[in-house]
């Protein structure tokens, strides 16, 4: 082995030094026909990275298509939640009502089954005072609200009741209620500040 | 190394690109993940927390090193899609029309009898979603009432480790998450809703081959004391067969170990119909009725068999 006179040649020969070359084109091709494909695939399979598909589905809406609901499944449930979050307080999830605090039970009540349903609409819009016999007892209703502002949606309404009045589990099962039934009864009784009694309910026609 | 900084920024954007794909961006979509509204029952939050002593089970799965046997994990390949004609309406011969009109090449006579049979009958088996919804629009002005089953299928599912595939929710509450990845026994994911009876569960750990004559899973014997009976048996000695029983005056009880992992087994549910994992648990003969909830015990109304 020959030795360096130089020090500073012996130290360029311990440290490995690259040196370069002309990166071919084909590389270049092959780097970007790659990176193509896997941004194709990404898009093909990433389900635009909604954390909620998964693998077999490719996209949001084919999952939302896929969801097990009819429409009037899905109105259902949309009145379930709507219920919960407005109603249950006072007639409780289970519709039982409160009878210590004089709030009448939805199930079984005649007013809620009733075939046609104008006078429990018009009960949701304004509210219900004083004495109301249901389900064969009597209740002296401690003043519910009138919803007319709070559920300025007719839709919402209409939901809540087809719950109330579909609700398998409380052993009902009435029509549902569609909007068309709510629309005209909110503007009949528009200029209504007070709260129904029993006896004015009982006076307006069913229809 | 005359390159120096080149070589370390190549490196660096190596690890921080694949740090930001499988770190960064799950964090980013998952990280914040809740409780959310279960589809089917919307009354319902999912997933629910273990009870306590299932999440003691947890720490002694881990412990034991289940997760190097079992996976929790179901895979799912695909879905699908059969129509179901559920309520076949009052004008039979209605409906027997269209349904010519869907099923091609079925008899009309046939197809009246089926239709006085009891539903909900299925009419298409694995078509497309389009095929099935147009199969329903087509049978809807007759009177009759059908729908599109969803089922899952894979592998997974065809052993019958699932109803349908894992997803992330599923795991929400689980410290750490024991997904595992060797399946040298069966997948776990959804043992608790095909085994719920925990006295199975004893008698499998403490000894395999009770349960399963060609089990390779090891006994874990150290999770049951033998004792000596004391003025009366225990009402929670293991009830063990002939061969395996121990001999005279004395029985074998659970730990709190053991019973804690059965609880934990017992807790591993992942049946539940959320948005994420689409199918039809039971057809309901009304529209309005309330679909069953998978988290219900035993009894759900659930089509496994057919899966």
């Amino acid at each position: 082995m020959n030795s360096e006179p130089n020090p500073s040649n012996r130290a360029r020969e311990l440290e490995p030094i690259a040196g370069s070359a002309r990166a071919p084109v084909w590389l270049f091709v092959l780097v970007a026909m790659l990176g193509f494909l896997s941004m194709g695939f990404l898009d093909n399979h990433g389900g635009g990275f909604d954390p909620r598909v998964y693998r077999p589905y490719k996209s949001i809406d084919e999952l939302g298509r896929d969801q097990p609901a009819t429409r009037s499944r899905q109105r259902f449930i949309k009145g379930q939640v709507a219920f919960n979050t407005y109603c249950a307080s006072c007639h409780m999830k289970t519709g039982l009502g409160n009878p210590g605090n004089r709030v009448p039970p939805l199930v079984h009540s005649e007013w809620v089954l009733a075939e046609r349903p104008n006078r429990l609409i018009r009960i949701v819009l304004n509210g219900l005072q004083g004495p109301v016999k249901v389900d064969g007892k009597d209740f002296d209703s401690s003043s519910m609200i009138p919803w007319r502002d709070t559920l300025s949606d007719d839709e919402i309404i209409a939901q809540i009741l087809t719950f109330i009045r579909g609700n398998a589990e409380w052993g009902h099962n009435a029509s549902e209620i569609s909007r068309e039934q709510v629309d005209p009864i909110r503007a009949e009784t528009r200029d209504r500040a007070r709260q129904w009694t029993v006896d004015e309910l009982l006076n307006v026609p069913e229809q | 190394m005359n390159h120096g900084p080149l070589i370390f920024l190549g490196v660096f954007f190596a690890l921080a690109l694949s740090w930001f794909g499988l770190v960064f961006e799950p964090q980013l979509q998952l990280g914040n993940a809740q409780q959310a509204t279960n589809v089917v029952n919307s009354a319902e939050l999912y997933p629910q927390r273990r009870p306590g002593l299932a999440k003691q089970g947890l720490e002694v799965y881990r412990s034991l090193g289940c997760a190097s046997c079992h996976s929790q994990q179901v895979g799912q390949t695909r879905r699908t899609y059969d129509v179901m004609l559920t309520d076949a309406g009052t004008n039979r011969a209605d409906v027997a029309r269209a349904l010519l009109k869907v099923k091609t090449g079925a008899s009309a006579v046939e197809l009246e009898k089926a239709l006085a049979g009891p539903m909900p009958l299925r009419i298409l088996k694995d078509v497309t979603r389009a095929a099935a919804d147009a199969a329903i629009e087509k049978l809807d002005p007759t009177g009759a009432k059908a729908e599109v089953k969803i089922t899952p299928t894979g592998p997974d599912i065809a052993r019958g480790w699932g109803k349908r595939r894992s997803v992330a929710e599923d795991f929400l509450f689980d410290q750490p998450v024991m997904l595992g990845s060797q399946r040298i026994g069966p997948d776990l994911a959804d043992v608790g809703s095909r085994l719920p009876v925990a006295e199975w569960h004893l008698l499998h750990l403490y000894n395999p081959k009770i349960v399963e004559k060609k089990s390779v899973m090891p006994p874990y014997r150290f999770l049951f004391e033998k004792r000596k009976i004391g003025r009366e048996p225990s009402p929670n000695a293991l009830r063990l067969p002939g061969e395996f029983a121990p001999e005279r005056d004395f029985e074998i009880i659970p730990t709190d170990q053991a019973k804690a992992l059965v609880a934990y087994l017992i807790s591993l549910r992942a049946d539940t119909v959320i948005f994420e994992t689409p199918m039809t648990v039971a057809v309901a003969a009304s529209t309005n009725a309330p679909a069953v909830s998978t988290n219900a015990p035993v009894a759900a109304v659930t089509n496994a068999p057919a899966k």
